[in-house]
This record gives structure tokens, sequence and C-alpha cells, in this order.
């Protein structure tokens, strides 16, 4: 017994020492494999989740660039849900990604919370930072300093159904507010007499996203000065009064719930309405899913003979705890410079921030793209102020009760810049 | 306690073994449970400056007070108060209802118990997933309706009824959880006496309300109690039914989903602790409330 357990015992240090000796042999062997290669850093990089297509070209994007350099690995991770809160909360927490794209309209609020490295002293002759649209730059510049460069823009127009104009007798989509009104009427449609409507003339979506620039149509301003809201005012509500005039007298426009679909572009797209105001990003989605659908795009009709529209942007930032640095810069430099811009918008999903790529890729005669390229030059750009996520939360809740009809557009509006100014006075 | 083992050394030992057993329960209690609730004092006393550059300046009792001019607050109790008041009542009697009839020797009665119990076991994110579907425009539900004759509503995009379809499918997954209680407290009241007021004339109705619901006195104050302090802190199915923003114009919004936007979207820890903190000492108050209402409600 007592012998077994000897031997037992020594078959058991033998067999550690064996394991032992093994494990040194193969670290020694991976270390002097390593020493020959060239050390490789990681740079992590987040962003949202877009469409499939979109997905799958940053993915091959990546992968040239990590071809390119082959010292620096990149380490993407999706954020399924509430990008920015989860974004704040890492960046808190020290756990945020080296590069991680950064919405415009949430930009003045991190560029004052010195959260964001300052990208001037990386950028270089031939980045060719000129190229860039000047007011687009200017969205993530503050105090001087750049601390993003903008991957992207993406502006609304007017898609209308080919098919429910013909059949309405109409030949060209509206090119005024007042028309797109008319038009609307002629398009509502109750196909099988059940006194439910089948097909509206237009699908309205009253968020401020989508609507600020109905405000300045007739002079009226989104933020004061100091960022606090200042939309209710008389020249401010005229451009919103039509839209809800239409909704609830001619009753020739539906939400997108009203609908039984969860966007603007899902319900063009079922035809429940024959025009809607989208932006680019719904052009691949419709050609994709949707094939048989023909349509076509137009500017956005003019409100108070002004052209208008929406521009949206996004760009890279980078982490002020980013640990490298320079590998990070190399990525967005590599992903923000004109051959990776080139690459990316030619997806279509979006357009070029740089001039010389919008240039080359000729989206200003592209039939589709054509409206959304023109209305870059007047487009009012998503941001206004620190406190714009603030503002636009109690603006949506208060409009669309104006269209529910339980108060009128001005009380609304006036509840909704009083509360969200409380609040923004509270948090100071 | 001290001076207990000072005075008998002999008991210091058992003290030691005792605190031994139980520090990894209190090591982790103390660590997740009872420093977060002290944090969080901390934090509802304080303007909390937490991304570039943590800062905490202490404000005294600042936070409370903010509470009364902040309308979204008042808002965000009405429904939480309302949803209480229809949910508690009906998925306590649904349940009752539900028990009673499966501790009955219906044929297949173990198989309705596992399909009453099935959405209590299923996540209620993927619940409140499969309701969006259920709830659109043109989906089931609607058509449903249409077909029986019913009206039909704009379930998600209507405020008027946005909450009650939360309501409806809150009932619809807690009301089992709280039937499986009252089966097991139906299977506890002895035989004897329904024998015995069997022997005396009652019939079924009167056995119900005079035996059995008054046995049960000490389980409904249970289940009320759970399904206050569930219904209170309801957030995930409005939170995804609104996309965390307690839309339709703030039907869904409940203190919960403020908190959590207070928290996450502002950043403003310390009002949403003290936000916590109002929530908590109106749950304890209505408890209390209940309590007496229940006489001592012993549990056991």
């Amino acid at each position: 017994m007592k012998r077994r357990s000897f031997s037992l015992a020594t078959l058991s240090l033998a067999t550690a020492t064996l394991l032992a000796s093994c494990v040194r042999g193969l670290r020694h062997i991976w270390n002097s494999e390593r020493r020959n290669q060239p050390q490789t850093v990681t740079v992590s990089l987040s962003g949202w989740q877009a469409n499939p297509n979109e997905q799958a070209l940053l993915a091959q994007l990546l992968q040239d660039f990590e071809s390119q350099h082959p010292a620096i690995k990149v380490r993407y991770e999706t954020i399924a849900d509430q990008y920015m809160d989860v974004i704040k909360t890492r960046l808190i927490g020290d756990a945020a990604p080296d590069v991680f794209y950064l919405d415009v309209f949430q930009a003045p609020f991190l560029m004052n919370k010195k959260v964001l490295e300052p990208l001037d002293a990386y950028i270089t002759q031939d980045f060719d930072l000129a190229d860039f649209e000047p007011p687009l730059l200017n969205a993530f510049q503050d105090r001087g300093q750049i601390y993003g460069l903008p991957k992207d823009v993406s502006t609304l127009a007017l898609f209308y159904n080919k098919k429910a104009f013909a059949e309405a007798g109409l030949s060209r989509p509206p090119q005024t507010w007042q028309e797109l009104r008319e038009f609307s009427k002629k398009l509502t449609l109750d196909r099988n007499g059940d006194g439910k409507v089948d097909q509206y003339g237009f699908g309205v979506i009253p968020e401020l996203a989508r609507q600020a620039f109905m405000i300045k149509a007739f002079g009226g301003r989104l933020v004061d000065p100091n960022g606090y809201a200042a939309f209710a005012t008389e020249q401010g509500l005229q451009g919103l009064q039509g839209l809800l005039d239409q909704y609830r007298q001619d009753r020739s426009s539906a939400q997108k719930t009203d609908v039984g679909t969860h966007s603007g572009s899902e319900m063009f797209a079922q035809e429940k309405v024959a025009m809607v105001i989208e932006g680019n990003w719904a052009i691949p989605y419709l050609t994709e899913t949707f094939p048989a659908l023909e349509f076509g795009t137009a500017e956005v009709p003019t409100v108070n003979d002004q052209p208008g529209t929406m521009a949206f942007s996004v760009a890279y930032v980078m982490n002020q705890q980013a640990k490298h640095k320079a590998a990070a810069w190399q990525l967005i430099a590599y992903l923000t410079g004109k051959e990776g811009m080139k690459r990316w918008t030619r997806g279509g999903s979006a357009l070029p921030s740089r001039r010389s790529v919008a240039a080359e890729l000729g989206y200003d005669q592209d039939p589709l793209r054509s409206a959304f390229s023109a209305g870059v030059d007047y487009a009012t750009p998503w941001q206004a102020g620190e406190y714009l996520p603030l503002i636009m939360d109690n603006f949506d809740n208060q409009l669309l009760s104006a269209f529910l009809g339980e108060q009128t557009l001005l009380t609304a509006l006036q509840q909704a810049q009083a509360t969200a100014n409380r609040e923004i006075a509270a948090t100071q | 306690m001290i001076r207990k083992i000072q005075s008998q050394p002999g008991d210091l030992g058992e003290a030691v073994s005792g605190y031994g057993f139980m520090a990894p329960a209190i090591l982790v209690l103390g660590l997740f449970v009872l420093v977060p609730i002290f944090y969080a004092v901390f934090l509802s006393l304080h303007k909390v400056q937490l991304l570039g550059g943590v800062e905490f300046r202490f404000i005294g009792l600042r936070n409370f007070g903010r509470m009364l001019g902040d309308e979204r607050i008042w808002i965000a109790l009405k429904n939480t108060a309302e949803y209480v008041a229809i949910v508690v009542p009906v998925q306590t009697i649904l349940a009752l209802i539900l028990a009673i009839v499966l501790n009955t020797q219906i044929q297949g009665r173990n198989w309705f118990r596992i399909i009453y119990f099935l959405p209590t076991v299923t996540s209620s994110a993927v619940l409140t997933l499969i309701f969006i579907w259920l709830y659109n425009t043109n989906g089931l539900l609607n058509d449903f309706l249409a077909f029986v004759g019913l009206p039909t509503y704009n379930w998600l995009g209507d405020p008027n009824v946005a909450l009650k379809a939360i309501m409806l499918m809150n009932i619809w997954s807690t009301a089992p959880l709280f039937m499986v209680i009252y089966l097991a407290a139906l299977q506890d009241i002895p035989k004897s006496i329904y024998e015995a007021a069997a022997i005396d004339g009652a019939n079924g109705w009167q056995r119900l309300v005079h035996i059995t619901i008054p046995s049960l006195k000490p389980v409904t104050f249970f289940v009320i109690t759970m399904g206050i302090i569930g219904t209170f802190q309801l957030f995930d199915q409005s939170y995804i039914f609104s996309e965390g923003k307690g839309g339709p114009n703030n039907a869904t919004l409940t203190v919960v989903l403020l908190i959590y936007q207070y928290a996450f979207k502002t950043l403003d820890m310390g009002y949403a602790a003290a936000l916590a903190f109002m929530l908590a000492a109106i749950i304890i108050a209505i408890t209390l409330i209940q309590r007496r209402f229940f006489g001592d409600g012993r549990l056991n």
C-alpha cells in the first residue's frame, strides 16, 4: 500500500516535470518566432449597426487597411443598441474604443467634455483637409480644434412612387410645398371603398431631426446662442403648421405607425404612401429589398420659395485615452482619406464628404442620387449646440401630441421649449 | 456582543467560525447590496459630473427639490400609478381564478399548468418584441378585433392605448407566476375543512368565499406586494416599446425609465439616484399601508 502510493507520487512528479519542460520548450519556440515578426498593435473601433451591405463594406475596408499596415490590427465591434449611451458609459469607465463613430448632433457634447483627442497635430499636408465640405468639417470643430473627420454625409430628398403618380395622372414630382399638398390629395386613395385609406399621398415623420429645416424656412431658429431652445415662435411654426394641417385637415398624409410600419422607407416600400421624404440610405434598401418598386427621387419641395433639407454626418473620432494614438490616426486617415472614402461611398448608402471624391463618383449625375447631392449645398446640418438631444426628445413628444390633436401647435411647442429649457438649466 | 465575547472567552472561537461561515454571504451582500445603497445615498446628495474628469459637488437636498418642478416625473408617476392600479388587481384575480380552476380534477391539468407557465419563463424582452408584432396596426390582434367586429387601435402609436397595450402584455406574462404560488397554497388548505362545510350544507360558492379565499389571505398579501413592487419597477417593456424614449407623447414613460434616462442619457447620476430613492419610498409606503389593510399579514 505504502509502496504503491510512493510510486504514484513518483509518477505524478515525473509527469509534472515532463509537462513543465514541454511548456518551457514551446514558449521558447513561440518567443523566438515572435522576435522575427514586427511588433503589432491593436486598434479598437466601434460603430453602430448599419445595413448588412454597409457592414460588409466596412469589413472589406478594414481588411485592406490591415494588409496595407501589417503592424496594425483592427478590432471592430458593433454596438447594437443605444449607441451613445454605451459610448458615454464606456468613456467614463475608461473602456471606450480607440476610434469610434460620432453622430454630428452628439458631437458638441463630447467635444465640450474634452474626452476626444484633437486631431490637428496628426493631419499632414497630403491628407488634404481643404478637400472636405467646410460645413461638415466645421461641425466637428470646437474652439479652433478638429475633433473628428466626417466619413460621409447624407441628406433628405423626396421619394415618389412612379406607378402611383401615373395612376393619378401626375407627370412630375411636386416642386413646392403647396404642390405637394395638392398632389397628396390626388394620391390619397381608398381603393376598395371600405372607408379606410389604402394609399396616402405623403408619409410624414414628425420628428425634429427631419423637420428642423422647416423651422428655418420662415426665419425661425432652433436654439439661441447659449444653446437654449428657441423654436416656439410664429416664424418657427409656420412651416410645421403646413405639415400638421395636411395631416389633420386634408387627411392626405400618414405616420409610420398609422399604417403599421416601422420607418418612413418601409411605408413607402410597402406602397402605403406615394411620397416620403427620406435619406439616401433608403436607396439601397429599396432597390435591393423591393426590386419591383418603381420610384424616383427629387429635391425636397421648396418651402416659402426656399430650398431646404437636412444634412446628417458621422465622423470618426479618437478617444483621448487611446493607447496607440499614432496607429489610431493611421486608421482614421485611411478611412477618411481619398481612397478609403471613395471605396466606402461607392457602396451608395451615403455621399462623400470630400469634394474630390464626390466629383470622381459623379453622384450629381446619378438619376437617383443627384437630388441628394444637390441638397448638400443648402442643407441645414443636424446640429444645434450641446443640448440638442434633450431638446429633440421634448420637441418630438409635444409635436406628436399636436399631430394627435391634443393641443395646438403653438401651445405644444411652447411647452416643449419651456420643458427643455428648464431641464437644460437644471443640468448646469 | 463584544462584552459577551470578553466575558466568555470560550465563545470567541464559535463567533469567529460563525462569521467565517457567513463571510461569503456577508461579503457578497455587502459589496453588491449595502455598498451600492450607501453610495446611492451619497450620489443623491451631490451634483455628479462623470465624463471628462469625475467631480462630485455637494448640493444637499437640491436634487430632491428639483423633482417638484420636473413635470416629467408627474407624468411618469401618473403612468406608473395607473399601471399599478390596473395590473395588480387584474393579475391577482386572474391568477386566483386560474389556480382554482387548475386545482380541480380537470383533464390534462398538468399540460395546462405547463402551458400557462410558459410566458413566465420566457424573457420579457423577447415577449415584448413578439407583442410589438401582434400590436402592429395590421397585426394579429387588430385582425382578430376586426373579425369579431370590435374597433381596432393603433396600439403602438396612439398615446391613449400604448400603456394599455403594455398592461395587457404584462398581465398575460406575470399572472401565471402568481398562479403557481396560489396553487401551492391551495393544496395546503386541509381537506377536512371543506368536508365539514359540505356536511353543514355549504355549496361550492360558499366554500370558495368563506374557506378558500380567507385561507389564502397571507398568500394574497405576498402576491399583491410582489405585484406592486414588480409593476412599480416597470422598465424593460416600456423601454423596448418606445425605444427608450417613453413615447408616444410620454404615454409609456415610467419612473424607472425616467431614472434610466437621467442616469445614462443625460449622465445626471445624482438626480437619478434621488429619483430612485423617491421610488423606493413610495413602494415602502404602499407596502406598509397594505400591511395594515391585511391585518398583520403573516407570511407563514
